[in-house]
């Protein structure tokens, strides 16, 4: 059994008509498991910045990054690994709460650093911004109150500089 | 980067052809449709580009694959959208495999009609992102000039492959006045990776250690043209020279340091040398799994340096001793200076004994077997006929006994192993090479899967010629179900037609050979005939390829020919 963990890797790539099929059909095709991928605008007009959690062993990690610097598509890639780096997620969680709840969900928030974003007569929704384990903490704790739906939005990261 | 000059408005057709024109584009293969027709009428005022036309899309594609392999250049297919455009698959995958420079142009329904499941749509462009190097939806007309010229440039630097251009027929129609660029700079794009001083050193000292170097040349050497290098590298430190299937060609087989293929089919010294060499040099090869066997046996006492272009081949298979990137054109003259001369005596004196020990077997049989035509043509040709194959038996007895000469002589599908694809790359070098003598090896299954083009031969009065191994068997699969499933065949027996009625129907030149002693005869009476000709040569129906590694087992399990001397015929190699 290979050793797999998760990587994070960053990518600058053309924003051209099919950028992203021909990235995602990259890692189906190669069998890189991709955990998650946020991809948006960044600071150059006609690029965007992917950020791609992998999980992969070493040698998988290896062939991942050099095939998508070989892909023509991008422009550079950034393995994570080793650097210092922020990471974010957002997510959005819609849990039941009828107002005798309400405290209760608004306390858990509160402690958590989250923001309630909706408010509807049977359901919240919290807002929260964090790693991947700080979002999953959160879930656990919400649970018990009846979750609706959960909406991530893949982590994004970037090298920390001085 | 698109300057602010335009010139006089042209349409998206004209586009296309100046495009062609820009890049020395004497010759496409190609079949029209109905969203390309205002290309293929402006086709009709550009007499210097020769258009193809071919009876299967499939095979515009493989044609331009065998004009690209023979020649080094782009080759240019064109087709239709939809059905047109799918037909081209099987030809761009089989180049992508082997690294083949290709630019496709596919007709798209019109821009606005684009998504909506129109008559004759298809996503070419999701279709072929896996198999090519790059493609392109060209959906304003502005962007045809940089799109047609980044695709060939993509398609023939650096690591090569095909590209395809989609076009929709309302851009075919539209004007434009903007230039094509003068120049392309693709920001991320590294056509090689960077040379490295260090490494070229290192592999020099390591080859001062080694008691038992052998290099592995591949197709890189004959895209890199650095085949005389290699032979010079060989020569000045005496190294052993083993090809992959694709690679043939980048030394010449009758140069003494030369030892031939090796791999699933390879000849024996190669995989015995590199079992025990304690140096492996793999030179532009991928470490395919025909080459390898099973990874874990391979070269199992050996330091092992690769040289690349391309960085992602690098411990991609097997992991390396060293890795020295960059062009091979930079790399291996710099790696032929830093190398110390040296003779390697004791080696030598082994390779020549696994040589005659199990030499290649060519039986002496009365009846007419493939190895004694392929031999043949060997000889016939002297050696010196671009030769184009199927896939399959014929494909490994012609890599074992053709001695090629020199690089772009060999045109085979050896990644993707399309069946087919023969006929079509040898008409495709034969358009290019009209002076050259160019024979395509086919089985009487892979034949009959693209024969259609002798219409398209005969029409062109082309000098293609093409040796017909008819053993009435899908061989290589009746092959494995011999050794491998205890003899049952499962429909592998190939009815064919009668190919001299056929032959007469097309209009080609036709011979048949069934006996040894009329087979010199015969391809000399071929040889002398003009244009296409179709010779059918009746062989034994099973006889088998070896030596041979099955499948999934590492290299020191490869079987010999039962064909040799009872005593040196083992099993396995000899401890």
């Amino acid at each position: 059994m290979r050793h797999t963990q998760e990587h994070t890797v960053t990518a600058l790539v053309h924003n051209e008509h099919g950028t992203l099929n021909r990235m995602i059909s990259l890692f189906r095709r190669r069998g890189f498991s991709l955990s998650s991928l946020a991809v948006g605008d960044c600071e150059e007009p006609g690029l965007s910045r992917m950020s791609i959690v992998v999980n992969a062993d070493d040698n998988m990690l290896r062939q991942c990054v050099m095939q998508l610097e070989k892909a023509v598509d991008v422009v550079s890639v950034e393995s994570l690994d080793g650097k210092e780096y922020v990471h974010r997620e957002l997510a959005f969680i819609q849990v039941e709460a009828p107002p005798e709840k309400r405290s209760e969900i608004i306390d858990i928030s509160r402690v958590l650093n989250c923001e309630i974003v909706h408010l509807g007569l049977k359901t919240m929704t919290v807002q929260v911004v964090a790693n991947a384990r700080k979002i999953q903490g959160l879930i656990r704790l919400l649970e018990p109150y009846g979750i609706k739906k959960i909406v991530r939005s893949g982590t994004v990261a970037m090298s920390a500089e001085e | 980067m698109q300057s602010e000059q335009t010139v006089a408005p042209r349409s998206g057709a004209q586009i296309v052809m100046e495009a062609l024109a820009l890049h020395g584009v004497d010759i496409i293969f190609g079949y029209p449709g109905g969203v390309v027709l205002p290309l293929y009428d402006e086709m009709t005022r550009w007499p210097a580009i020769q258009h193809v036309l071919v009876r299967h899309e499939q095979c515009a594609a493989h044609m331009a694959d065998g004009y690209a392999r023979s020649t080094a250049k782009v080759g240019v297919c064109l087709a239709t959208s939809g059905p047109g455009a799918t037909n081209l698959v099987t030809g761009i995958a089989t180049a992508i495999m082997d690294s083949i420079p290709m630019v496709a142009i596919t007709g798209q329904v019109n821009s606005w009609a684009v998504g909506t499941d129109a008559f004759q749509e298809t996503d070419i462009q999701g279709i072929t992102i896996p198999i090519t190097k790059h493609n392109y939806l060209v959906m304003d007309v502005d962007d045809l000039p940089h799109a047609l010229v980044e695709a060939f440039h993509l398609a023939n630097t650096g690591r090569k492959g095909p590209v395809l251009v989609d076009i929709p027929k309302d851009v075919f129609t539209a004007m434009s006045s903007v230039p094509f660029p003068t120049e392309i700079v693709r920001r991320g794009y590294r056509a090689s990776a960077a040379t490295n001083d260090t490494a070229v050193e290192a592999a020099a000292k390591l080859v001062a250690e080694a008691k038992k170097p052998v290099i592995i040349a591949g197709a890189g050497v004959v895209w890199s043209e650095t085949n005389q290098a290699l032979a010079e590298l060989a020569e000045k430190a005496d190294l052993p020279i083993i090809n992959s299937l694709l690679g043939l060609g980048s030394i010449d087989r009758q140069n003494e340091r030369s030892l031939g293929m090796m791999g699933m089919h390879g000849e024996a010294v190669g995989t015995l040398a590199v079992q025990e060499a304690d140096l492996l040099i793999g030179i532009g090869i991928r470490f395919d799994d025909r080459l390898t066997g099973k990874v874990a046996g391979f070269a199992p006492n050996a330091k092992i340096i690769h040289f690349d272009l391309d960085p992602s081949e690098f411990a991609k298979v097997v992991e390396t001793t060293l890795c020295v990137p960059g062009d091979l054109s930079e790399t291996l003259p710099a790696f032929t200076a830093a190398v110390q001369p040296k003779v390697n005596e004791e080696w030598w004196a082994k390779l020549r004994g696994w040589q005659q020990e199990f030499p290649l077997v060519v039986p002496d049989s009365t009846g007419l077997m493939a190895r004694h035509v392929l031999q043949m043509l060997d000889r016939t040709t002297n050696s010196d006929a671009i030769i184009s194959t199927d896939v399959g038996q014929h494909q490994m007895w012609t890599a074992q006994l053709y001695r090629f000469k020199r690089p772009f002589q060999w045109l085979s599908s050896g990644g993707l192993g399309t069946m087919g694809f023969g006929f079509p790359a040898a008409m495709g070098a034969a358009f290019a090479n009209p002076k050259q003598e160019v024979w395509a090896v086919v089985g009487d299954g892979g034949f009959q899967m693209t024969l259609q083009e002798l219409q398209t031969a005969v029409e062109h009065k082309l000098n293609v010629k093409i040796c017909l191994v008819n053993n009435g068997y899908l061989g290589m699969v009746r092959q494995w179900q011999e050794l491998f499933f205890e003899n049952r065949y499962s429909h592998v027996e190939m009815g064919s037609p009668d190919f001299g009625k056929l032959a007469e129907a097309y209009g080609v030149t036709f011979f048949r050979c069934s006996t040894r002693e009329d087979l010199e005869n015969t391809f000399e009476q071929a040889r002398a005939a003009d244009g296409p000709v179709l010779v059918e040569f009746l062989v034994e129906m099973e006889e088998n390829v070896f030596p041979m590694v099955p499948a999934g087992k590492a290299n020191d399990q490869v079987q010999m020919d039962p064909g040799l001397p009872k005593d040196k015929a083992p099993m396995g190699i000899p401890a």
